[in-house]
């Protein structure tokens, strides 16, 4: 649960009803009673929040989203690759009209 | 003077009444992240690292109003991601200014310039603006080319215009103290109000974990820095945060001071580190073990002296004894003699 919640991605949950939840863990709370954690589901609106019990597996299913992110990373890259990424940075910025 | 005197005297008097009521935890500066979604990708920043569905989402204006109501903190930071970004940015800080709150809207200037018709100069909002120094070092701070230059121009426009300006800089491991001082003189020629510095530091989450500071190297790199400040350069901060940094006196940290509210609830415990998430302001001071945090307390908070840890211990101390008080007029009135 610690690890998910460490995850800088989405997970899936399978819960005791069978169902399965794609989304990402941003708390938990493991003295409570019944101890609990909280999603953003992804794709819907609002938030869940599902006791340990339900819950039977945790799948890491999404990218993790700060792997490959270091300054070691950026710096062992050559130079061609850094402007690239840099320009893909950018053009993701500017079509979202961020830029 | 890098603190208008409206503003001094608000935190001063917000602190006292603190203290006359017995508050043992209070607020000093709410750090409101309205959003995690940058225009930038700064290597090693860990703010911006979820998926795409957790990055489109955004506080409202009524949930970031309500917060600053919550936590009753006289100064609002707005960090983010880019809060520029936000469509509703300008309702939100319209909102907080008419609350009476001293806004410091961080950005990294970006959108500045464009968005500027969007605010009306007060002296409750200030542009806090990400320079991590001279071109060379904030270009390759914030990997890309050419930040530092539009950067520099949404200064002189924001000046122009009579927007209170600061800088916020942050310093790593790799930093020339000679380049720092060269770029303090730079900010203070543009006509900034002050400039605020922190070290770096690896927070939990951050994807970056080696070229952050350590606390004896911070000592030794600020003083560096700092030793014979000029004249002409002023700070937005305590100045006994700054002492702090120089190793000339140690706290402890205040993570209360600054707490942080963004798309997940309030902060536990502090800006940096998520050790989960409280649904209310109450219940992030009441029911979080705040004695398992700070330094020599957690290994997470070993090294850290950054300034949402700290600067509200230093401002406590002002506040608290008359040696700190004494040190703050001076290090206020003389800045040079520190």
């Amino acid at each position: 649960m610690e690890l998910a919640f460490d995850y800088r991605g989405d997970v899936t949950l399978e819960v005791t009803s069978g169902e399965k939840i794609e989304g990402y863990i941003f708390n938990r709370n493991a003295v409570a009673s019944p101890p609990f954690l909280q999603l953003f589901p992804k794709g819907q609106p609002g938030e869940m929040k599902i006791p340990y019990p339900d819950i039977v597996a945790i799948a890491f299913t999404g990218e993790d989203t700060a792997s490959g992110r270091s300054w070691e990373a950026w710096v062992r890259k050559k130079e061609s690759e850094r402007k690239a990424e840099a320009a893909r940075i950018a053009g993701e910025a500017q079509a979202r009209g961020h830029l | 003077m890098a603190v208008p005197v409206s503003q001094m005297y608000t935190v001063a008097t917000y602190v006292l009444a603190q203290k006359l009521k017995g508050v043992k935890r209070y607020p000093l500066v709410l750090m409101l992240e309205p959003l995690f979604r940058c225009n930038l990708a700064c290597a090693g920043c860990g703010k911006i690292q979820y998926p795409d569905h957790v990055l489109d989402k955004r506080l409202t204006p009524e949930q970031c109003w309500t917060a600053a109501e919550e936590c009753g903190a006289p100064i609002v930071s707005i960090p983010g991601g880019e809060p520029l970004i936000h469509p509703e940015m300008p309702t939100i800080v319209k909102g907080l200014v008419e609350r009476k709150k001293y806004v410091y809207l961080c950005t990294n200037a970006i959108l500045l310039e464009r968005k500027l018709d969007d605010y009306t100069p007060s002296k409750y909002l200030t542009f806090s603006i990400h320079m991590d120094g001279l071109r060379e070092e904030h270009d390759i701070a914030v990997c890309r080319d050419g930040v530092y230059e539009v950067a520099v121009r949404a200064i002189k426009a924001a000046l122009r215009r009579g927007f209170r300006v600061t800088t916020n800089t942050t310093l790593f491991d790799d930093a020339d103290p000679e380049r720092v001082r060269q770029f303090f003189d730079a900010m203070m020629e543009l006509g900034v109000e002050g400039m605020m510095i922190s070290p770096g530091y690896s927070y939990q989450k951050a994807p970056d974990q080696k070229n952050f500071l350590k606390r004896q190297r911070t000592r030794e790199l600020f003083e560096r820095i700092l030793h014979a400040p000029k004249k002409g350069w002023r700070f937005n901060q305590s100045p006994l945060f700054l002492d702090f940094l120089m190793g000339k006196v140690d706290y402890q940290c205040t993570p209360w001071g600054n707490p942080t509210y963004n798309i997940f609830g309030w902060q536990k415990p502090c800006y940096l580190l998520q050790d989960g998430y409280a649904a209310t302001f109450t219940e992030l001071i009441e029911d979080t073990n705040w004695d398992n945090y700070g330094t020599g307390r957690n290994e997470k908070c070993a090294d850290c002296m950054v300034h949402c840890g700290y600067e509200a211990s230093a401002v406590n101390d002002t506040f608290s004894t008359l040696r700190g008080f004494g040190r703050t007029v001076v290090a206020t009135l003389m800045p040079t003699a520190r």
